[in-house]
């Protein structure tokens, strides 16, 4: 057998493998009362705006693509998702301390400006995730009068 | 020339002295009147030296970004985050402590971020640390003589205040390219 072959085969294997690990999925259809847009009261077009880009990372409810049983992917998403909801988890929002509201609405405001949410590995996959510039603006704008009415 | 030397120098020094007089001056009056209206309690800071390993963190924090050295600054934010963990809880009324927690995870979130962090985004979360680390004070108290001092320009322009430790204004959020902008708001001790 060649080395070429060798490796192919020593490869597949661990792919197989792999795909027997165990992965927690992160899903409920339960919406908490401590939700931002429950505990905002949020319009419909901005929990859109919020749902689409931030929710499958930053909440408890992850819509999953297609491919997420396969390994490694599961892995990647698992601890993706671990790591956006340790920082920021709008499913529990109304938990939060006033003062931690405030400086997270802060953070998500510069975050959007900046372009570095939602991730652009993120949105290259879910195209329809991407925000306009005027989706930004108002996403923005509402987020900042939301943040200046908390005291 | 040594005498015209020696000349200004005199001058200045009784000149600073001077200010200084006024100042303790004007402090004084402002206590006196705090006193008659009863409410010295609230309005001035109390002395206290369980917050003084996190002030000196986020001073080293706060020089470093004067001095734009971003592992420097990290630095100060673990010394921070050490002293967070070693504070003592168990001398701190009732009322004190539910504030305290809230203002401590916030404390401490901002210190993560600033420890891993490029200095751009040092100087956001530091932004919100000095308010947390001022709120902290106003509930704590602190041994140390502090500034309050503000910055019209930082934040995109709303404004962020931070502490310091001299009167000198050395602005930690633009560093050398505006060292100089801000002023002092409010004295503590």
């Amino acid at each position: 057998m060649s080395i070429f072959k060798k490796v192919f085969l020593f490869l597949l294997i661990a792919f197989v493998g792999i795909q027997f690990m165990p992965t927690t999925r992160n899903q409920s259809n339960e919406v908490l009362e401590s939700d931002f847009t429950k505990t905002f009261n949020t319009p419909n077009n901005i929990q859109q705006l919020i749902g689409k880009p931030c929710y499958d990372c930053h909440s408890n409810n992850t819509k999953y693509p297609w491919y997420h049983k396969i390994q490694p992917v599961s892995w990647l998403l698992e601890n993706h998702i671990k790591e956006g909801k340790k920082e920021l988890n709008f499913s529990e929002f109304g938990t939060y301390s006033k003062r931690k509201q405030k400086s997270k609405l802060k953070s998500i405001i510069s975050q959007i400006e900046e372009n570095k949410m939602p991730l652009s590995t993120y949105t290259l996959i879910h195209k329809d995730a991407k925000l306009s510039e005027s989706d930004k603006e108002l996403l923005t704008k509402w987020l900042t009068q939301l943040r200046d009415s908390l005291q | 020339m040594k005498k015209s030397i020696y000349a200004i120098a005199f001058a200045v020094l009784f000149l600073s002295a001077c200010k200084n007089d006024q100042k303790q001056a004007e402090s004084n009056d402002v206590q006196s009147k705090e006193m008659q209206e009863g409410n010295n309690m609230d309005a001035d800071t109390q002395k206290s030296g369980l917050t003084t390993a996190i002030i000196d963190g986020y001073l080293v924090l706060k020089n470093a970004l004067v001095n734009e050295d971003s592992k420097k600054a990290a630095e100060g934010g673990k010394m921070m985050l050490a002293a967070f963990s070693n504070f003592d809880m168990a001398k701190l009324t009732d009322s004190q402590h539910k504030k305290y927690m809230e203002i401590a995870e916030s404390a401490k979130e901002h210190t993560e971020h600033i420890v891993k962090n490029p200095i751009e985004h040092q100087r956001e979360h530091f932004e919100a640390l000095s308010i947390d680390i001022n709120d902290l004070i106003a509930l704590v108290g602190t041994e140390k003589t502090l500034y309050q001092d503000f910055c019209p320009m930082a934040s995109n322009n709303k404004g962020a205040i931070w502490l310091s430790e001299t009167e000198e204004i050395n602005n930690p959020y633009f560093g050398n390219k505006m060292l100089k902008c801000g002023s002092i708001q409010k004295q503590l001790n």
